[in-house]
């Protein structure tokens, strides 16, 4: 069985439907990333799952119990961690206070999330120097790697990522993509990324979206000997098709 | 020289009530980014309980006192599920309304009750106050500062050294992300709201025996408090208390050496000026580290 499942999933702005029968599916201990333009439905599946945004019709089932309609604190209890597009970072508190947050859908001291912050640091060594900056004074490598720990202070089962490598440099943007990789080894994660290459460097299985849909889902390699689907989402794969 | 110590040691007392009154208005706009124009009413119906447990009914002072707060607290969670939640998801424009409309509800029902009379309510101690060298320092002004800057240090120390003053503080930042966080807001603006009220009633009940309890009381407090909070920089604690104790001090001072009928006024001639010339407030640049 799945970790996660949806089924056909609908979601509404209004008048407008972001997704329209949204299916795809994540094995405990993948990655799998989600591709496709701006405007596809990338975020807003994953804000369908972390209680975020209500589904108007379909199912999400995590761990085969369904959590569509449930709230974004009741969701992050039962163990998906949600790191948001545009990381999100408390201005005003410290590197380490947000990161200590993460902690807030389990019962823990305050000593408890001190010390594991701390532990976390080991895993983000080039934030560690910031431990006691304010939010607002950090760069946007840096805000997406407390980004990152605090979504892993949660103790996931699933992390859904919304575009960690947006807006970052490429040396920063190879630095979280390792991150990822470590993160695989005890996290299933569901990855949304426009930077199809380092997204499906990383991945089990992908999906591409399309105006609400899923247009095509497979292996890495079967995305990319798509041709059709390299030239038009993936960027660059062109090359690689013919060759 | 005597005078201006003793105007100061007044001006404090009397800026320190709104001060407090100033921290319930900028907890409450930083936790729902709505002033609430009620928060001067529950200054003034907290003076009322007092009246009703300490004079009405004799009961020992303290024992009134912590009913009253007790009352507050209630009237707290009272007002944010009958004012504030039903209208979270909206604009703040009908909030603010709500929150007028709760002033005018609150001042009315008092009025109802007592009349227009204003009552009478003691000082906590029965000594009047003690002589140090040229200054005379009245009791209950002692006890309105000694309070003040005990909640000052637990307010820094609830808001800076607790998980849970964490929480609020990230919601007041970015509600959507401490809810994925786990962090359940309704709750956390709830704590806000019966937190503001019981600072609003304290400064309530630590004013009422200076001045008269009277309906009026809440929204001369309440102008004085929001002008305290611009002058120090508009959803700055800090601020807000800083701003209290320098209008407090600027209108005892206006009020000895220039016009005592004008004493109200000083407070809004410098809110005039802040307004012109320093919009953001004595703490302002702060207010970018919210952006």
């Amino acid at each position: 069985m799945a970790l996660l499942q949806i089924n056909d999933l609908i979601v509404l702005y209004g008048e407008i439907e972001a997704l329209r029968g949204v299916s795809l599916s994540v094995d405990e201990g993948q990655v799998v990333t989600l591709l496709g333009a701006n405007g596809a439905g990338k975020s807003t599946t994953l804000r369908a799952i972390s209680g975020l945004a209500k589904p108007a019709a379909g199912e999400i089932l995590f761990d085969g119990q369904s959590i569509a309609g449930f709230g974004p604190e009741a969701i992050v209890r039962l163990g998906i961690s949600h790191v948001p597009e545009g990381r999100r970072i408390f201005p005003g508190l410290s590197v380490k206070e947000n990161i200590m947050l993460g902690g807030s859908n389990r019962r823990a001291a305050k000593s408890e999330l001190s010390r594991e912050a701390d532990a976390m640091f080991d895993l983000f060594p080039d934030i560690r120097p910031f431990s006691n900056a304010l939010g607002w004074t950090l760069s946007g490598g840096q805000l997406q790697m407390v980004a990152v720990a605090r979504g892993l202070m949660a103790k996931p089962r699933l992390l859904l990522l919304d575009e960690p490598s947006l807006g970052l440099a490429p040396v920063i943007v190879q630095a979280v993509f390792r991150i990822i990789s470590e993160i695989r080894r005890n996290t299933t994660v569901l990855l949304v990324e426009q930077n199809a290459r380092m997204g499906l460097s990383v991945a089990d299985h992908g999906y591409v979206l399309e105006t609400g849909r899923i247009v095509l889902g497979g292996k890495p390699d079967e995305l990319w000997g798509n041709e059709a689907i390299a030239a038009a989402y993936l960027g660059g794969g062109h090359a690689k098709v013919t060759a | 020289m005597d005078l201006a110590l003793q105007l100061l040691f007044t001006g404090i007392g009397i800026g320190a009530v709104y001060a407090l009154v100033a921290l319930g208005f900028v907890l409450i706009f930083r936790a729902t980014n709505v002033v609430n124009f009620a928060q001067g009413e529950f200054s003034m119906v907290a003076a009322y309980l007092m009246v009703v447990f300490a004079v009405d009914l004799g009961w020992p002072y303290w024992l009134s006192f912590l009913l009253a707060l007790a009352g507050m607290a209630l009237l707290g969670a009272i007002f944010n599920l009958g004012v504030y939640y039903p209208l979270r998801h909206r604009t703040f424009l009908p909030v603010i309304i709500a929150t007028i409309g709760a002033s005018i509800l609150l001042a009315n029902s008092v009025l109802a009750i007592y009349g227009p009379q204003p009552q009478v309510l003691e000082g906590w101690f029965d000594t009047p106050g003690i002589q140090l060298g040229p200054v005379y320092l009245d009791s209950q002004y002692l006890l309105i500062i000694a309070v003040t800057i005990v909640l000052v240090i637990f307010n820094y120390w609830f808001f800076e050294h607790t998980m849970l003053g964490k929480k609020l503080q990230a919601t007041s930042q970015d509600k959507e992300m401490a809810s994925l966080l786990g962090i359940s807001v309704s709750t956390m603006i709830m704590i806000t709201f019966i937190y503001s009220a019981v600072l609003g009633g304290l400064a309530g009940i630590l004013v009422a025996p200076v001045l008269f309890v009277s309906i009026q009381m809440g929204s001369t407090i309440a102008l004085k408090a929001f002008a305290a909070t611009i002058i120090g920089g508009f959803g700055d604690v800090a601020g807000a208390i800083i701003g209290g104790l320098a209008l407090g001090i600027i209108e005892t001072f206006g009020a000895a050496y220039i016009s005592v009928p004008y004493k109200d006024g000083f407070a809004f001639l410098v809110l005039v000026a802040f307004l012109i010339f320093r919009p953001q407030g004595i703490f302002g640049e702060r207010v970018a580290e919210k952006a």
